[in-house]
């Protein structure tokens, strides 16, 4: 390997007769890397992976893997294997040969092949079930065969569409872990698509957060989750108030946001000019309800609702401009609040996310 | 469903299978039944059965007609299969246009086909044989396999054919892995569709071949003329037999492809 760039997207365009699926990206992937596309349905996930796959050509811009340009290469001739959504395991063929395919199709010796399935199917804990048809397999083992089916060959780059996404919850959890400890232990780079944001936020190095073709953000987690760039971030990326207001000062420490009369201190992170409109963003868990008002109280309302939801206890604030704050609470503190009370909202300024579109 | 509706249908069920199969059957007792008059029984003989497979004419029109069938199902079934993946995979200028040439055969009046082959072999001059009744029959047929492979390919998961080349297989290969294994029993079907149908198909056979070369129909409708032969109902008993054999096969080789 020359290079840290595993695979690299230079201004890549796709088009589908007059509608644009992927517009002007630019991305790479760092040998090793798990990196996650993130977006919601029909944004250009799939259509990207396809590209890096070769089963779609780019409109314009060029695909780069291990440094090469694979323009003119053909899908089956390119280092990356890809699990597809719908796992895709041939249903003519048993479990071994679907896994042995790809190594029958190189002309690996007999025993090599016999050796390196069974060596992918422990990987994924399957090594009982050579003889069965993919249709004699639940959900979650066809998902392990269509893994254990690419990673036998040993690919520079796995493709992954949104692969659990026909899991229930309990064994998407659980084979979301089994993925990143397949990953970090074979040292393959995953290319992970999904549009699920929790899933998103535990598996992935880094994070590609994209929309409408285009790419709003690229981060680790924790930038994406604790420091969105834009609104639509904020807003995908977990739970999250939003308010839009006036910028009235900006001479202090914090700048000034009016939101409908309302003075709310932000921090500086990006330039803000007096009179501008934009966004902060402040996470349920950053903000606190109280009934006495204290002097980092922001806002006041009244109490709406309280609901439990096993870890903490979500809190569902009126405002008087008419929108409702949401807040976590883990304490126990607002026992005896009942709806309709009167309550005061605050957090630290620090974390606020502000950001202009 | 109500109960009487089900014993209707059931009864209508019933009416339809005998009026199917009821003359089969007679056919099949009549060619042991040992007298010339096929109309009463008059006791159990092989005797058609012998005379059948001493009767020159027959074996030779069988012959044709078996050499005719086996040539115009493989023909029909390559280049029909050939065809219907060309119509499914790719999109060429002229897509809709070749697609509609290939089903006219299937509404065609086969006489139309018939009087057209032979106003061609006049016009080049063609000596009339058995070679001539090929091309009708693979017209006809041609597009009797198309309808059935291009079905079966329309059922075709194409991610599979992706996962395919994704592992490493190039055209060829995944053609042959992973394509023609999925569309086999609808490419088995089109082929029994075409075996069956060049088998028995009388009207182009009676105008395109020539003298000595009859096929099994075309012999068939000379004999009848002159009185329904119990020879015929021993032939006929030994197809049906053959054909519930294919048929029972196949169904059994298409089960375990599915
Ligand atoms: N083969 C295709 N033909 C036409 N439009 C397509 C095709 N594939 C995808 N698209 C369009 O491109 C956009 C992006 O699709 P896709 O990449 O599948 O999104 P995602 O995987 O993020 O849900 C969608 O609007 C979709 O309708
Ligand atoms: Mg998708």
């Amino acid at each position: 390997m020359t290079s840290e760039n595993m695979v690299e997207l230079k201004n890549i365009t796709k088009k589908f007769g007059k509608d644009t699926a992927v517009n002007n990206l630019n991305l790479t992937v760092k040998a090793g890397e798990f990196l996650t596309l993130l977006g919601p349905s029909g944004c250009g996930k799939t259509t990207t992976l396809r590209m890096i796959a070769g089963f779609e050509k780019p409109t314009e811009g060029e695909v780069w893997i291990n440094d090469q340009q694979v323009a003119n290469v053909e899908p089956y001739k390119r280092e990356v294997n890809t699990v597809f959504q719908s796992y895709s395991l041939f249903p003519h063929m048993n479990v071994f040969d679907n896994v042995a395919f790809g190594l029958k199709m190189k002309k690996t010796g007999k025993e090599e092949i016999a050796e390196r399935v069974m060596n992918a199917l422990k990987l994924v804990q399957l090594e009982g079930y050579i003889d069965r048809k993919p249709k004699q397999l639940s959900g979650g083992q066809q998902q392990r065969i269509a893994i254990a089916r690419a990673i036998v060959n040993n690919p520079k780059v796995l493709l992954l569409d949104e692969p659990l996404g026909a899991l229930d919850l309990k064994l998407r959890k659980q084979m979301q872990m089994e993925l990143k400890h397949l990953q970090q232990s074979l040292g393959i780079t995953f290319i992970y698509v999904t549009h699920d944001q929790e899933e998103a936020l535990t598996m992935s190095d880094r994070i590609v957060v994209m929309n409408q073709g285009e790419i709003e953000q690229i981060g680790l987690p924790e930038e994406i989750y604790e420091k969105p760039t834009s609104k639509f971030v904020a807003d995908f990326i977990g739970e999250t108030n939003i308010f839009e207001g006036v910028v009235t000062n900006t001479q202090n420490e914090y700048a000034d946001l009016n939101i409908d009369g309302v003075s709310i201190g932000i921090p500086k992170t990006i330039s803000l000019v007096q009179d501008e409109r934009v966004y902060m963003s402040i996470r349920p868990e950053k903000a606190k309800v109280s009934v006495t008002k204290d002097e980092t109280a922001h806002l006041n309302g009244t109490l709406k609702e309280k609901i439990y939801v096993g870890s903490v206890t979500k809190i569902i604030v009126q405002l008087p401009n008419g929108r409702e704050m949401v807040v976590n609470e883990s304490g126990d503190s607002l026992r005896d609040v009942k709806a309709g009370n009167d309550v005061y909202v605050s957090w630290q300024p620090e974390e606020t996310v502000v950001f202009k579109d | 469903m109500r109960p009487k509706t089900k014993k209707i249908l059931f009864l209508f069920t019933t009416l339809i299978f005998m009026f199917f199969y009821i003359p089969i059957i007679i056919l099949m007792a009549f060619s042991f039944n040992d007298s010339k008059v096929g109309t009463v029984w008059t006791g159990f003989t092989f005797d058609w059965y012998k005379s059948l497979f001493s009767n020159d004419q027959i074996i030779s029109a069988v012959t044709n007609s078996l050499i005719i069938a086996v040539i115009t199902t493989l023909i029909a079934t390559v280049f029909g299969t050939l065809a219907a993946l060309a119509i499914h995979r790719y999109n060429f200028p002229g897509k809709k246009a070749f697609n509609f040439l290939f089903y006219i055969p299937v509404v065609i009046p086969d006489i139309i086909v018939a009087v057209a082959l032979l106003a061609l072999y006049g016009w080049l001059d063609i000596t009339l044989g058995i070679s001539t009744v090929f091309p009708g029959h693979v017209a006809i047929t041609i597009s009797y396999v198309m309808l059935v492979v291009i079905a079966r390919l329309a059922g075709l998961d194409a991610s599979l054919e992706e996962a395919a080349k994704d592992l490493g297989a190039n055209e060829w290969q995944t053609f042959w892995k992973v394509t023609f294994p999925l569309i086999f029993p609808g490419v088995l079907a089109g082929a029994l569709l075409a075996f069956t149908i060049s088998l028995d198909e009388f009207v182009i056979s009676y105008f395109t071949t020539g003298p000595g070369s009859d096929t099994l129909p075309v012999l068939v409708y000379s004999m009848v003329r002159l009185g329904v032969s119990p020879e015929i109902n021993a032939l006929s008993t030994i197809m049906v037999l053959l054909i519930v054999i294919m048929v029972v096969i196949t169904g059994r080789k298409m089960r375990v492809s599915k």
